[in-house]
């Protein structure tokens, strides 16, 4: 086999730190997430209560730093495993373009969602 | 005591695909080591058995293979070191190299690849009169990573080399270190430039396999570490 040597141009170092950046965000407002809405029976589930929470723009911009940072985490994710194959480059551009397309159209599912409360 | 040798044989000439033979040995000390048990089945009974060993003292890090399930260097190892159930122990080639004939593999994309990261020392100063000096502190960073006997062990046992036979790999990395982190050098922005890419050091999922194998008990991971923040650094 012989070594084919790669460009420096696509390492990778900065998706690297956001993966660890967001993951560790994410570690966080997840536990808040649980603790709030899951063991915490004064929050309130109706319909009501949840447009009333939603009016809080603290918790409106809580959920919408969970979408945002939960799709970057899983996208970039599935991505740098998929790198980690030798893969050919068509499949692999195939599934980097699947991947931003599903990104961008879950985000803006998670984000008018929000917007509508 | 009586063991049990399993062996991966494989001769090209004949065999479709390797297969495993049981060779029995007699007399065996718990203080013998596995190159011991592999000389024996050479000389006392296949003589046609190949697998690689030179200095026999885990300096040339010739015969690393795999040994009961984990890379260690058959020189290094003894007998009642391993875990033995049945009386048997199993010894195969070291992975994702190609195999050539039985626990002898193809060594030629490894050193590729350790090539490629310019093990040498690149100074931007023509040399002086006397040695280029460097401090007991400046040279302690570089004490562990200079361990390195290139036996492959750690390379091998990643599993980013198992699904990518282009992936640089722990021992280059290693050897990267070995120079980025030295005063003396001047050619980092080359190195790093060479390991901050796709095949290169963000494939590395700090999964500790190169640490468990590494005869010479190097922290390859927190090498590789220093490798990645350096390269971020540059980056933010």
């Amino acid at each position: 086999m012989a070594y084919r040597q790669v460009s420096s141009k696509s390492g990778g170092a900065l998706s690297w730190f956001l993966q660890r950046v967001t993951g560790v965000v994410l570690l966080f407002v997840m536990i808040g997430h649980y603790l709030l809405m899951h063991y915490n029976i004064d929050s309130g589930h109706t319909y009501s209560a949840v447009l009333s929470r939603m009016q809080n723009p603290f918790y409106k911009g809580l959920q919408m730093t969970f979408v945002v940072v939960g799709i970057y985490h899983g996208i970039n994710g599935t991505w740098s495993v998929v790198r980690d194959f030798k893969l050919k480059k068509s499949v692999s551009w195939t599934i980097y373009a699947l991947l931003v397309i599903s990104g961008v159209v879950f985000g803006l599912i998670g984000i008018t969602t929000l917007m509508s409360f | 005591m009586e063991l049990t040798v399993r062996i991966q044989r494989y001769d090209p000439e004949k065999d479709s695909a390797p297969h495993f033979e049981d060779y029995k040995l007699d007399n065996v000390n718990k203080t013998d080591r596995i190159l011991d048990l592999l000389n024996r089945i050479k000389w006392e009974i296949d003589g046609g058995l190949t697998y690689r060993r030179s200095c026999t003292h885990g300096i040339c890090g010739s015969d690393a293979v795999k040994i009961n399930g984990r890379n260690r260097l058959a020189c290094s190892v003894l007998v009642q070191d391993l875990k033995i159930s049945k009386s048997r122990i199993q010894i195969e080639p070291i992975p994702a190299l190609p195999l050539q004939k039985d626990l002898l593999v193809d060594m030629s994309s490894f050193f590729e690849k350790y090539e490629i990261v310019k093990p040498y020392l690149i100074p931007k100063d023509a040399p002086p009169e006397r040695e280029r000096y460097q401090s007991n502190e400046d040279a302690e960073l570089l004490f562990e990573s200079a361990k390195c006997i290139h036996c492959g062990s750690c390379s091998t046992s990643c599993p980013s080399l198992w699904v990518n036979e282009n992936y640089i790999g722990p021992a280059a990395f290693l050897k990267a270190y070995r120079f980025i982190f030295d005063t003396r050098d001047d050619a980092t922005a080359e190195r790093l430039d060479l390991i901050d890419s796709a095949d290169g050091l963000w494939r590395c999922h700090t999964i500790f396999n190169c640490v468990e194998a590494c005869p010479k008990e190097i922290d390859i991971t927190w090498h590789i570490s220093q490798l990645k923040k350096a390269a971020l650094s540059r980056e933010i």
